[in-house]
């Protein structure tokens, strides 16, 4: 097992959102977890990135423990976390920023190789790569985003709703994109709110309702369940 | 948003940034013309070092979100420490005049009052912010603000409670005569502050622009999160952060030593004069900190020179008043927004 979750308790200050939430996700496995707003898809994925304490439980990854680790030390692990939020560079250029995402990575050889890796997936950063983020339209922060998380050649990426707010053919490059990055040998958990859609190009995938995994399967079982059909996909 | 160079350039000019460098570049001229060189002269040895001071604020603001209001008492520290280093070196000095070592041991000085400066950063964040963080990032600028205020208090009162009330200040560091440049006589002690204010901005400025260390203080002040994502220790650049900054206030306080002896409170009027020129720059900008030093003691200079001496607070505080209800985010404001405006 690449990723192993084993019953986290996790929430903000007194709120907990997260019961006893488990999961496990295999090398090479495309897997997404889905559910309503506010069920805690989000923070099932801040809570492997170390950005939030879990209150109980153990995360490991490829074997090791990695529960409570600081996000910074999460990420030199190899999991690369791209959120709902961006969290870009807004002084910083295009390129200054796909820099940063290979901070870890101290070989400058390497480091150019990610990025052409990068501009090749996304030309549309490659025109823009002199840019201020700040300055950049939703769509394209998005790409940045999975560019810059791509940069330090992650074993485990998280994405985080990265279709949230973008035009629906924006939507696609962003799910080709992500196939990509698949095909590449990257293992990706994938948080969406596109249900039909993520079930559609996922392997495997969670069902995540208050706080709670309700359910668990093959993407294609997922999408003709009965409950799930009820519940999201509204049939 | 023009690549063309013309257009590019008069666009600058219309923007407030613009209008503020031309308006006060001819105002420097016209002061210079009417009274002398000696306006320009002080008024580029009093910015360089109101810079260092500002620049620090600025970065610890930028950074950290700390609006510092103790960081006059990292200058004291910097007076301090380079007077109980210098006082004993003084004796050999003067009986070897002209000698290399005689050049040299100021700056030893100096030197380590800097180092002394970082380290007092070092255990201000250790002690007291970093334990704050981790109980509550809640109200975070509000509850810093008050803290640092109460560590000033704290300090001020350190200094007189061990070292004293008095006055403890040199002639000066570095002895002959006053050089001469443009008609106008400068210590030698000027002179040597100027010069090493402008070896220490374009020493930071190359740290912040070139290194990875710097780069990496630039993503922590634009986004926390996104440089924890990218791997980027954030409490060690918080804790560098502080450091470096105090450091750079101790470095002024004690360049200036000559000008400001050390006393207790020493470190209020170079708190205000930064506080000034980061409000005027914008806060958290490093760079329009640097630029926006120039102007504040430029102020203060003109203040001084045409209304008198009494009134080189008031005016600049009206600037700022003025600043405040018209342009919030400061002359040199960007398009991007900062850290507050979320």
């Amino acid at each position: 097992m690449l990723l192993e979750v084993k019953k986290i308790d996790a929430g903000y200050g007194f709120l907990q959102i997260l019961r006893k939430v488990s999961l496990e996700i295999d090398k090479g496995e495309y897997v997404c977890l889905v559910g309503p707003n506010g069920a805690g898809k989000s923070t099932t994925l801040k809570t492997i990135a170390g950005l939030i304490k879990p209150m109980a439980g153990e995360i490991l990854f490829e074997g090791h423990p990695i529960t409570g680790l600081p996000g910074n030390k999460v990420a030199r692990r190899g999991i690369s976390y791209v959120s709902e939020e961006m969290n870009l560079f807004v002084n910083m250029t295009v390129q200054e920023n796909l820099y940063m995402g290979a901070y870890t990575v101290r070989d400058k050889k390497l480091q150019k190789e990610r990025l052409d890796f990068v501009y090749n997936l996304f030309p549309r950063l490659a025109e823009r790569r002199g840019q201020l983020a700040g300055t950049m339209s939703g769509g394209e922060r998005k790409m940045l985003a999975i560019g810059r998380g791509m940069m330090s050649s992650p074993t485990l990426m998280l994405v985080d709703e990265p279709s949230f707010g973008l035009a629906p053919q924006l939507t696609e490059t962003v799910f080709d994109s992500l196939e990509i990055l698949r095909n590449s040998g990257v293992t990706i958990m994938l948080v969406e709110q596109n249900v039909t859609k993520t079930l559609e190009v996922t392997d495997r995938g969670y069902v995540l309702e208050n706080g709670r995994i309700q359910l668990a399967g093959k993407s294609s079982d997922l999408a003709s369940d009965p409950h799930v059909r009820k519940v999201f996909l509204g049939v | 948003m023009s690549n063309n160079p013309t257009v590019s350039a008069v666009e600058w000019f219309k923007s407030a940034a613009g209008l503020t460098i031309s308006l006060a570049v001819i105002a420097a001229l016209a002061a210079t013309i009417d009274r002398g060189p000696y306006i320009l002269v002080n008024t580029v040895v009093t910015g360089g070092m109101l810079s260092l001071v500002a620049m620090g604020l600025a970065l610890v603001f930028g950074v950290m979100n700390i609006p510092m209001f103790a960081h006059g008492e990292y200058f004291m520290i910097g007076t301090l420490v380079a007077y109980y280093v210098f006082t004993p070196m003084n004796g050999y000095i003067d009986q070897h005049t002209g000698t290399l070592a005689a050049a040299l041991l100021p700056l030893v000085a100096i030197i380590v009052a800097g180092l002394a400066g970082g380290v007092m950063g070092v255990l201000t964040e250790k002690l007291v912010f970093s334990n704050l963080r981790k109980r509550s990032r809640e109200n975070w600028v509000m509850n810093s603000f008050l803290l640092t205020v109460g560590l000033s208090v704290v300090l001020i009162n350190l200094h007189q409670l061990i070292f004293g009330t008095e006055f403890k200040g040199i002639v000066g560091y570095w002895r002959g005569a006053p050089l001469s440049i443009m008609d106008v006589f400068i210590s030698r002690d000027r002179c040597m502050a100027f010069v090493l204010a402008a070896v220490m901005v374009t020493a930071f400025w190359l740290f912040m622009t070139y290194t990875r260390t710097g780069r990496a203080i630039r993503a922590v002040s634009q986004d926390e999160t996104g440089a924890l994502i990218v791997g980027i220790d954030l409490n060690g650049i918080l804790l560098l952060t502080m450091s470096m900054s105090c450091a750079l206030a101790a470095f002024a306080g004690a360049s200036l030593l000559f000008m400001y002896p050390s006393y207790p409170s020493v470190g209020l009027e170079p708190l205000y004069m930064a506080w000034f020129v980061v409000i005027l720059a914008g806060l958290g900008n490093v760079l329009g900190a640097v630029v926006g030093a120039f102007i504040v003691a430029l102020l203060k200079v003109l203040t001084v020179e045409y209304i008198g001496s009494g009134w080189e607070f008031v005016v600049p505080s009206v600037l700022i008043i003025i600043i405040l209800i018209f342009k919030p985010s400061g002359i040199f404001g960007s398009e991007v927004r900062g850290i507050l405006d979320k």
